[in-house]
Formats: structure tokens, sequence, C-alpha cells
């Protein structure tokens, strides 16, 4: 035989023999246990395979983190009604904004006319949390108490002012789709730890009642120029949770089993004859479509979890589609292997719904994110991920709306001070960096741009950011496009 | 999730040692264009390139005098014939690591031979030349080596220096298959495989390709890539997301290609057909090209920013499919690497910034554009405005009627704002109602009069009836007038708008002002043609570009062989891959540009020749040294696109819809993949269709920018511009093609005909399953393996007759009830392997 084809059916045997581990398809593998080698002479498992394909030469350095779980809030969460506490603001509530906070801002259409714009304050009141005394709203009672476990960044800034390119930008550090995600980029360059999941998973979640329409675009989760198999593969809150994982109505597991072998035995024969190693590949991607139809209802079974866990996540982590659910998922994917989990939650795009929506996006997200961190840490695996939460963008301090009507407060869309939190693989914990100005208009100190951000997520994981590259229309392409520092400040 | 990898990088450079190693043999002169200009282009442009703002030491390696020129201390980078003298060989050999070039920090690295390439170059005298794709196209002359069909000739003289040769032709039927699937994206039928098979003349072949190239089913194939090149969508994309018209631009595609519309025209009319003297219907029509871009109307946005989006949109993806330039990006500089300026981008840009395209919204059918009206679309329209206008005549004549009535009414002060609720659209703000009051009608505003409408419509009852039907037929104008079918086209405002250079391309940082014009360094517009997008599109076609030929001549080659003989079919600059047969690509293109640019013609003369038609078998030494088949030592072996995959099954299996063109369809998809995408007000719900619209060509399937269809997987998002072909194998991509009801459908329906056929042996049977999908006889090998699967299926649901009624009862088209649910299910799980072969999903 070829002794390349040789070299692919050894590796391919070698992936079926590992997952055996899982206890399937044991049917699956006589073909090639009976063809090549005894199963004790396969046993040691490939180096290749036990870091399956990572570029050569990554990561670049010990990694602090190994996985990511970023718990992506959609529409600009307020960072001045959550975690940006500026008594000013209630001081000066109903004031015209002191103009000198906003020359040469630019806002979006929606309030870029308004030239009177007025000071509205935080709706509801913030305390001081934990030995790091933090200060958080009264809207996140769940992530208050968790505060020593989390690093705030309170001046990000961003370049884009509305959602999908502020949004695109934050994933793929470029306004316009097209380009990879950054869990495109860590599974191109880093590979996978499982074989039987993908390494880049998304969930996405929108609080009931949420009023406004934005969307979850699949270049959020999109490769760009990388080949497709590196995007991230979105689990639905559905029964079904990967697109046509069930088998046909009336077709069992057995039957396709069969069905399998009887395939994998036609394309034996050709691979033998038409010798393109492209068949091996296809061989061993419906061994893995098949273990899918296995681990992925075993990852979405959530009956061995205690109800002390389930209690934690909040009423909703039974509901398939909520935030909650999509929480204890993100943790038992990070425990099978999946490298990246990137949970999207939409609604915080409160333009006239500060007084209202906010308050349900709050309630659908604190509890679980906080239950999420604390979860982690109870398993050892915080150490080792990397949680982050944030949106896009933050929101003005000036007021979008009537400021006598109570009931439709608002605030528009705002770049140029926002907070995010992170915890766990490799950052400091009990710890805030960077500073808003006493407005929160502007970030005045520490400001970290989304670029210093994304190279910080890298690092992190052990990719040295302007080394992690690939080349498409005559350039070489990278998450952070030409700019970007490690934010060493943050890390523990 | 990644599959096995070949060890590609160590086979690369096998291949690259082979081709060296070809090329020393021959001990040929350094060519500076093929091999010295990428290493330039790839280590030292960036900071020694075309980009003034980036250049270092004020050194451009990028043109013949900044390489030879003395820098202040004397030193000229390159002294020809004295690489000793050359700081260039200097700095690239030395030792110290503030001295070697490039720097170690900046991530590039000359390999050793590399190094020992631009040493020898300056040694061989520094000859200068041209990036290969920016030369002026010439035929080079065919080598004499005894092959008649000229691809074979340059093909083989190639490979005769890796001492290599042609395959031998794949198996008759294997071509058949192929060359269908090449031509129109459909398996052979059993009819049109008989009747090649009964063909015994010489040139069975041509026939077979000449019968495929008339078919109608060629421009439904071809059309797919365009659509992809055009991102071509039935929505606006972005939020809102709003459902656009036009498809009749996706048929004239179709009809274009049909009809075989010499390219220089093809690419005239999508983009300056309005510019044309008293342009067609068609050619207005074609223009819908460039408005494919997609339409942001979220709100908040900037219109001036939408409005720069679509033009850069226009301008870029003009760059890539026509000239294979990624302009994108001179937006913010001068090119890194190519001779581009971001004056030339804007001047580029300059082009479609004439256009009255506004950015403000999402009307899916904003101006300009031309209305194609469908069946009795214009009829209804027409109905709902002259009963519109009827009824205004009506409330013209009841108010003026009414007039003395209304005065005494308004003298006793009955104009009052209305109790609450208060309505201010209606009613207008506070006291405005009293204000009109005091005027005499005639002078009342337009609103005015609305309030006053509004207010004395609550004072009279038959008057109120009135205005709430008006309001009713207003309504039913304005959705006749949105149903009609319309395509958005090109136009140019009689005023031209300035066009600045747009600094970091930001819209709110606008620099020099520009005219519109090509990149001064490319051949000029010729003087007589107008500098607008008819000139452009002219100047695209005349026979001094050296770019239009080659890149749709390497399109079209990747379309046939999976890879261009330029696999950066995006990108033809500097930094591009070198083809492996330059002489190939400029000769079919010098070839394609003289045949009056006839795309048959062209693939005509690929199909025949015998490098497309050897064997697609993988030879070892191949599978080590090229696995890309860069040489063309084999036939070409890949995937299938997932379109042609769903139309292939569709056609197994006799559920294909054959009719051509019409509005979007909406074939199976899973539940909620709409309503999980979407929310708020923008909630879309996806209403499957019906009947044989569920069974139409894939082209024809309704594509949702921002969630595509489920059906396909390796597709383009249809966001940008897409040139080149995705292609992964991913389990997801297992998982549709086992358990997508679409192939588990085909799959039943397959069984039932061959089941029904009247020979009723299973080796007769199979036969025919195998004829359908892949025009071909089992082996008996396979008839062992196949019967085998069948006797355990059936036994399986001969045990379990639930479950095979189940199966057999997936997909709405009717099942055929006097085969037993047994044999039904045992052969539809028999056709749904065979779906799944390798085989079948790809192209041998």
């Amino acid at each position: 035989m070829n002794p390349l084809i040789a070299h692919h059916l050894d590796v391919t045997r070698r992936t079926l023999l590992e997952s055996s581990a899982y206890g399937l398809g044991g049917a699956a593998l006589s073909w090639m246990l009976n063809r090549e080698a005894s199963a004790a002479e396969a046993a040691p498992q490939s180096p290749l395979l036990s870091n399956a394909h990572n570029l050569p030469g990554l990561p670049h350095f010990a990694p602090k983190a190994k996985r990511i779980i970023y718990l992506f809030q959609n529409g600009g969460p307020s960072h001045v009604e959550l975690f940006d506490y500026k008594p000013q603001l209630r001081e000066l509530h109903g004031k015209p904004m002191p103009e000198e906070y906003l020359k040469g801002r630019r806002f979006s259409s929606m309030t870029a006319s308004i030239s009177n714009r007025l000071v509205l304050g935080n709706v509801e009141p913030f305390q001081q949390y934990g030995k790091c005394g933090a200060w958080v709203s009264d809207l996140m009672p769940y992530t208050a108490q968790i505060v020593d476990d989390l690093c705030f960044v309170k001046g990000m800034q961003t370049d884009a002012v509305n959602h999908a390119p502020a949004i695109s930008f934050l994933l793929s550090g470029g306004q316009l789709p097209g380009r990879p995600t950054i869990g495109s980029w860590l599974s191109y360059g880093l590979g996978s730890a499982n074989q039987d999941l993908p390494s880049y998973v998304v969930m996405t979640s929108v609080s009931k009642g949420t009023s406004c329409g934005q969307i979850f675009y699949d270049f959020y989760w999109g490769s760009g120029f990388l080949p497709t198999r590196f995007q991230g593969v979105k689990f639905r809150g559905s029964s079904e949770p990967v697109l046509y994982l069930d088998n046909p109505d009336g077709l069992s597991r057995e039957t396709r089993r069969g069905m399998l072998d009887d395939i994998q035995a036609a394309n034996r024969m050709k691979l033998a004859s038409a010798g393109d190693p492209e068949i091996a590949t296809r061989i061993s991607q419906y061994e893995m479509a098949y273990r899918m139809q296995a681990s992925v209802p075993e990852l979405t079974n959530l009956s061995n979890e205690p109800r002390s866990v389930l209690e934690r996540y909040g009423p909703q982590v039974t509901e398939p589609g909520t935030f909650a659910h999509n929480c204890l998922m993100a943790r038992r994917m990070v425990e099978r292997g999946v490298q990246f989990v990137q949970l999207m939650h939409a609604g915080w795009d409160q333009h006239n719904s500060l007084t209202t929506e906010l308050y349900t996006q709050c309630r659908d997200t604190d509890q679980a994110s906080a239950a999420l961190v604390l979860d982690l840490k109870e398993r050892g695996l915080l150490e080792d991920t990397l949680v982050i939460w944030g949106g896009e963008f933050g929101r003005t301090p000036f007021i979008q709306g009537d400021i006598a009507n109570r009931k439709v407060w608002g605030r528009d869309h705002h770049p140029y001070a926002f907070t995010v939190w992170m915890a766990g693989g490799g950052v400091k914990a009990g710890f805030t960096l960077g500073e808003s100005d006493d407005l929160a208009v502007n970030a005045v100190k520490d400001p970290v741009h989304v670029h210093d951000l994304q190279a910080t997520f890298l690092h992190l994981m052990g990719v040295d950011h302007e080394r992690l590259t690939y080349k498409f229309q005559g350039r070489q392409f990278r998450l952070t496009d030409v700019h970007g520092k490690v934010v060493r400040s943050l890390l523990s | 999730m990644r599959p096995l990898r070949i060890p590609s990088i160590s086979l690369a450079i096998g291949l690259v040692l082979l081709i060296r190693a070809g090329a020393e043999l021959l001990a040929a002169p350094v060519d500076f264009s093929r091999e010295v200009l990428p290493v330039l282009s790839e280590n030292c442009f960036h900071c020694h390139g075309p980009d003034l703002k980036a250049r270092k030491a004020e050194l451009r390696l990028d043109t013949q005098s900044g390489a030879f020129q003395k820098n202040k201390d004397g030193v000229a980078a390159v002294v020809p014939g004295k690489p000793e003298a050359s700081g260039l060989v200097e700095r690239i050999f030395s030792h110290e690591s503030d001295e070697l070039m490039p720097p170690p920090k900046s991530n590039r690295k000359l390999t050793a031979a590399e190094r020992e390439l631009l040493k020898r170059w300056v040694t061989e005298g520094a000859p200068w030349g041209t990036h290969w794709a920016f030369s002026p196209l010439k035929k080079p002359p065919l080598p004499e080596n005894g092959s008649p069909h000229p691809i074979d000739a340059l093909v083989r003289e190639r490979l005769k220096r890796e001492a290599l040769d042609l395959q031998p032709r794949a198996p008759r039927r294997t071509l058949l298959r192929r060359l269908s699937l090449d031509l129109t994206g459909l398996p052979p039928t059993l009819e049109e495989a008989a009747n090649f098979d009964a063909d015994a003349t010489s040139n069975a072949l041509e026939r077979a390709v000449d019968r495929l190239l008339a078919s109608p089913r060629f421009g439904e194939r071809m059309a797919w890539d365009w659509l992809e090149a055009a991102r071509y969508a039935d929505t606006n994309g972005y939020q809102g997301d709003n459902e656009r018209s036009m498809w009749p631009w996706r048929d004239w595609v179709v009809d274009a290609f049909n009809r075989n519309l010499p390219y220089d025209q093809f690419t005239t009319w999508q983009l300056a057909g309005d510019l044309l003297p008293n342009p067609t219907h068609e050619q207005l029509l074609a223009t819908g090209f460039l408005r494919n871009h997609p339409i942001n109307g979220e709100g908040g946005r900037i219109a001036e920013e939408n409005r720069v989006d679509y033009v850069m949109d226009m301008a870029e993806t003009t760059g890539t499919v026509w000239l294979g330039l990624t302009f994108q990006c001179c937006r913010c500089h001068d090119h890194k690497y190519d001779p581009l300026l971001q004056t030339d981008y804007y001047r580029f840009f300059g082009f479609f910034n004439q256009t009255p395209v506004s950015g403000a919204g999402g009307d899916p059918q904003m101006f300009p554009r031309i209305d194609v009206p469908q069946g009795d679309e214009s009829k209804r329209l027409e109905a709902a405005r002259a009963a519109l206008k009827e009824l205004e005549i009506q409330i013209k004549t009841v108010w003026n009627e009414s007039i003395t009535k209304r005065t005494d009414w308004i003298a006793a002060g009955g104009a009052e704002d209305p109790a609450s609720p208060r309505d201010v659209k209606k009613f207008g703000k506070p006291g405005e109602i009293k204000a009109a009051a005091q005027l005499p009608e005639s002078k009342w505003s337009s609103d005015q009069r609305k309030f006053m409408e509004a207010a004395w419509a609550e004072h009279e009852a038959g008057f109120k009836k009135l205005l709430t039907e008006r309001d009713t037929r207003r309504e039913k104008e304005q959705q006749a007038n949105k149903a009609l079918t319309r395509v958005m086209v090109m136009g140019d405002m009689p005023k031209p708008r300035q066009t600045f250079v747009l600094n970091r391309g930001l819209y709110t940082a606008p620099g020099a002002e520009v005219t519109s014009g090509v990149p001064v360094n490319l051949p000029p517009l010729a003087p007589d043609e107008p500098a607008n997008r008819l000139g452009l599109a002219r100047w695209l076609s005349a026979a001094e570009n050296p770019l239009m030929a080659r890149v749709t001549v390497n399109r079209l080659w990747q379309q046939v062989f999976g890879i261009g003989l330029v696999k950066t079919a995006e990108d033809f600059g500097v930094q591009a891959e070198m083809p492996a047969h330059l002489e190939l690509l400029d000769w079919l293109a010098a070839e394609f540009r003289d045949s009056g640019w006839n795309v048959k013609a062209l693939l005509r003369l690929i199909l025949t020749s015998e490098t497309y038609l050897q064997s697609s078998d993988v030879p070892e030494i191949l599978a080590r040294n090229d696995p890309q088949n860069r040489l063309l030592a084999r036939g070409a072996r890949f995937r299938l696109p997932a379109w042609a995959i769903r139309d292939q099954a569709l056609a197994a299996s006799g559920l294909l819809v054959g009719k051509i063109g019409g509005s979007p369809v909406k074939p199976y998809q899973p539940a909620g993949i709409w309503e999980e995408a979407t929310f708020g007000g923008g909630k879309k719900t996806y209403v499957q269709d019906t009947g044989e619209n569920l069974y139409r060509r894939s082209l024809y399937t309704f594509w949702r920018r921002i969630i595509g269809p489920t059906v396909f997987f390796d597709t383009p998002s249809r966001m940008v511009c897409s040139v080149k072909p995705l292609r992964t194998n991913t389990p997801l991509h297992a998982l549709s093609t086992l358990n997508d009801p679409t192939y588990v459908e085909a799959a039943r329906v397959l069984a039932q005909r061959v089941w029904t056929a009247p020979e009723t042996s299973f080796e007769a049977r199979l036969s025919a399953i195998f004829q359908r999908v892949l025009a071909r006889e089992p082996s008996p090998s396979e008839n062992e393996l196949w019967a085998g699967a069948l006797n355990r299926q059936r036994a399986t649901y001969a045990a379990d007759i639930a479950g095979a009624e189940r199966l057999i009862a997936v997909g709405a088209s009717p099942r055929d009830t006097r085969i037993p649910p047994a044999d039904h299910a045992a052969y539809t799980a028999l056709c749904l392997s065979i779906f799944n072969l390798d085989e079948t999903l790809t192209k041998e």
C-alpha cells in the first residue's frame, strides 16, 4: 500500500482507538483493528493526536488558560448602570452634560443631533463588596458576591458605534464581516483537545420580551478566510443541539452503524484504488460524526447534575435556550475539552428601557454568570479557564429620551469607555484596571483598546498575537490587525 | 475538530525542491518576475515597498531605481553583478541581529535557498522586470512536442522538467459524469449515458461537450459561481434584513451564460449597461450586479457612512472580479506590495461614487431601480392606485360641499383638540388645531389641513368613515407598490459628486479631491473614453489590459480543476502564488481575448484536452510531492460543492423540478433556524414551500443573507464578493448528507424508483442505483458488499415495521404503497449510503 495512505489509516485507527475510551462503537473499530495491528500495539497515543493538530510551534509559550468562556452581552450593557460607579452623575442628574467631556466625540445618528444632552443618573444605587471593595450596582446582586474573583477592566475603548460592526470588531478584530473570530484563530493555532466535540462552540439566548431587533449573524463566529472547519459550531437551544445531528426518524443507531460500516468499506476500496488521502480524511470525519451523535446528547443531558448545582444557576437552568442553561452547558463543555465557548446573550440595547428591560436582562444573566465562575472554581477549573463578561460598547452617561418620563429613559451607544470583567486563567482576582472620568464618558486611566484585549486573550492561551498569522489576499492577517498590546498589568 | 492533516508543509517543500531541482538542471538564469520578486515582496516590501508612509531608511526595493540608488553612505542595495558591494546581499547574510534583514522581530525570515537566490540574481546582473500579472499579455509560442492540443503541449512541456507525464484517460463513464457535473452541475441521465455509449465515433467526447454546452442547465451551473462573486442574496443583510427582489438579475445571468454573451459585453452591461446609448431593459437589468451589496438598515447608522460602505463594496468587488486586485488594502494607505496607491483606490471609487444611491434606511428597493413586474403585480398596483385616487376625489368633493357647515363649526369653537388620548401624528401638538382654526382654509399648511381634517372627522361621522377608508386604500396601495418586483440598478447623477481620498478610510475624514480614473501603474484609459463606469468597463476588456483575461480564465480553470492555475484567484498582485503553469495561463488568456471573449469556446478547449481527461487517481509520488495537483500530472479530484451534491441527489431520485428562473423558493429547513437568529421587531419566520418548490435546483433557494440556507455547507456568506471555493471536510457535513430530510427523501424516492422498475433482481436494482448516481455499473465486490447490506437492513426492518414506516414517511412526496415497508426502508437505507459514498460526493 502507498505509505502515505498507510500513514493516514494508521492515524485514523488511532483516533478511533482513543475514542473507544468513551465506550462508543466497538463495531466501528473492527475493520481497522483487524487490518493493521493489534490493539496492544496501538495503545501508546500518538503525540500528534494528544494535542490534536496544533500548528507547529504553538503554543508559543506556556499558557495560563487552556480554554475560554466568553459571556458576550450583545447590545452594549450600560457600564454606567452596572459597574462604573460615578456619584457625580446623580448629582448632575437632569443638567446639561458639560461640553468639555463630549468634545470631538461622535455619537450614533439617534443622538448625534441632540444639542442639549442631559446627564442621567444611574437608575439603581451601588454598594461596595468583597475584600477588594469593588462597587457594583444593586442590579447585579450575584455578581456582587464574587468580586474578589473578578478582574474589572473599566477603561475599555472601541472604534465602532453600531452593533454589528462593534461586535464583529470585538470578536474578529475587523468591523466588517470576513475576518476569523477569536475562537477560529485559537482552533486554527492550537487544535482541539477533544476528538468527539468541536473545539469552538457558540450558544445564543435572548431575554423574553426583548424589543430590539438585532440579529445573531453567523459571522460573529465565522472563520473568515480560515478554512470553515475552524468556524464556531452553533449549538441550538432545541432538542437537536447540532444541526442534522439526529438520525432520520425510524433509523436506529444500530442501523446507522451498519450503514457507516458499509460506507467505510466502500470508501476503503476507493482509497485503495484512487489513492486520494482526502478519502482517509472523509472516513475519519464520518466516524467523528457518529461519535458526536453520542457525545452531544451526553453533553446536553443534565440529569446527573446535582440539585445544588442546578439551583445555583437559577430557575431557568433547565430551560434550553436560556442564558442560565447555556452557562451550565459551557461548564460541561470545557470539562469535556471544548476550547472556546462563546455564549451570546442579546437584549442589552437600552435606548428607552433602562427602567424596564434592563432589569430583565440583569435577572436573566447575573445569577448564572456568577454561578459559572463559582462552579468552575469549586471544580478546580477556574485556574486554567478564562471567563470573560462584556459587550461591544457601553452606553452614554447622558439620556436618550425624555428626562421627565422615567418609563422610557434610555442611553445611546458609547464607545469611549465601558467595562468588561474577566475571571480565572491567568488574570488578577479582586482587581480593577483603569478608570473613566468622573462622568464615565472617556477612559482616562489605563485605557484598553479592543485589540489590546484580544492580544491579552491570546497571550493567556500561550499565543503571541503577532505570530499567529494567516496569509490571505497577499497579506499576513492576524486577529489584532496591526495593533494590540498585551495588557500585562492585569496578568496574575 | 480538525480532520487528519496531511503533513502538508513537508510536502510543499518537497514540491518546491522538485521544481527548483528541475530548474537547476536546466541551469537557467534566475527569473526576476517568477523567483526574485515574490521573495522581495514577501520579505522586504512591508518596509521597503510602495507605501511611502511605512517606508524605512528611505529605501524602496519595489522599483529598479530605488534598489540601485546609493544611500547617503554611498552604498546601493543592489549593485548589478557585484554581490560583495550590494547592501542587500550583505544585510541578508549578516550574523549581527541588528544588521540582519529582514529584522528578526519582523517575524519574517529568508531561507538559505532564498538568500542564495538573491545573491545569484545580483551576480547575474540583477535583471529587472515587471510582476508577471501586470506585464502585457502575449500569446507564448507552443512547444513542439507532438501534442496536438495546445493545453497538453504546454502542460507536458512543463511536466517533462519533473520527469512526469500525463496520466491515461479516466474511464469513459467517469468522463461523462465529470463533464456533466462540470458543465451542468447534474449527473448524466440514463438516456444520455446510453447515447454516449452508443456513440462509437472518434469525437464522441467532443459531441458530449457540445451537447452539454448547449443545455439550458449550463447557464444555471455557471450562474452559481457568479452569484457568489456578486454577493447575491434575496435579503439586505444586517438588522431588519428586508427581502429584496433582485432575482430577475439572477435569471439574466443564467440566460447570458446560456446564449454565450461575449464576456466583454457581459462585463460592460453589468458595470455600465445604464451608460450605453439608449440602454435596453436588459442592459439596465444587468447593472443589478453592482447593487447586490448588503444594505445596512440598522437604526442609528449614519447615512453617509453606509453610502460610502456601499460604494467601497462596489469598487472592491469590481477590483476582485475583473482585476484580481486586493484594493481594500488601499482604503487606508498605499498598498504594501502592489503598485497601487491610496489615491488609486479613491480614483477607482470615484467611478461608483456617482450613483444617487442613498445610505439612509433599509429600503430593499432603493433607487435607482427598474420595475420588472411579474404576473398581475402591475395590474394590482394600478387598481389600488385608481381606487385611492377615486376616493381622494370623493373626499375633496365632500369636504368642499361642507364648507358652510364647517365655518359655523369653527366659529362655534368646535375646532378643539380632541379629548384624550391624543395622537400627535393625527391631530398635531396641543393647540395646533386651534391655531389653524384662526386662519382661512386657503392659508393652511398641508399639516394643518391634515389636522383639521382629522378634527372635522371627529365631528362628522360620515367624513370619518371616508378618512378611515382612505387609510385602508393607502395601505393597500403601499402594499401593492412594495410587492412589485423591482431590481436595484445603476445610474449616474447629472451633476457629478466630488470624490475625496478618505483618510484611514473614514467617511468623516476627507482629504485631497480626486477625479475618477484607473490605477496609474496600469495602462491608461483610452483618451477618447469617458472617465466613468462605461470607460472603465471598456478599459477592462481592452487588449492592453493585462488582467481581465488572466483573472477570468483562471476562475474558469478553477471551476473545473477545483484550484486555479493561480491558486489565489482573488489576488493577482505581487503576493499571488506563482503559477506552476504561467505559459498555459497566458496562452489561454490570450486565446480567450482573441476569440472575442467566447466563454463556451474556452471551456470547450479546456474540456477536450488530455490534461482534463486524465484519470484522477492519485499515484503515490504525486500524493507525496504534489498533493494539490499544481503540476496537473493527474485529473482533478475534489468534493462537489454542497449545492451540486443536493442537485445530484434530486436528479438521481427523479425529484428534480427543472423549471428555470423565477422568484426564490424555500425547500426543507429545520424549524426555528431564522427564529433563533432574529428577535424583537426583526423576527423572521421561515415558511417552507410545498410541492415542486421543494425540488427546484439549489440555485433558486431563497438566500437570507444573515443566515444562509442550512442545507448547504462550505458556502460563502454572500456578505462580500467571494471568488474562491471553500472546501473543507468536517463531521457536520457528514451529518448533513446523512440526516437532512432532503437526502433521506431523495434516497426513499430513488429506492421507490428502482424497486418499481420491471427488472426486480437485486443486481438490476443496484445497477440502476449506481447508474443514476454514479453513472457506472457496480463491481462484483460492490455487488457483494451492498447485497449484504441490504439483507441486513431488510432483516432489521422486517423486525421493526413501525420503524420502517417512519423512515419511509420522511419527505413530502407521495410514497408508492405497493412496496412493502420493510423492503422500502431497507432500500432507502441502501440509497442513502450510496449518496454518502466518497465517490458520490466527489467529482472524479
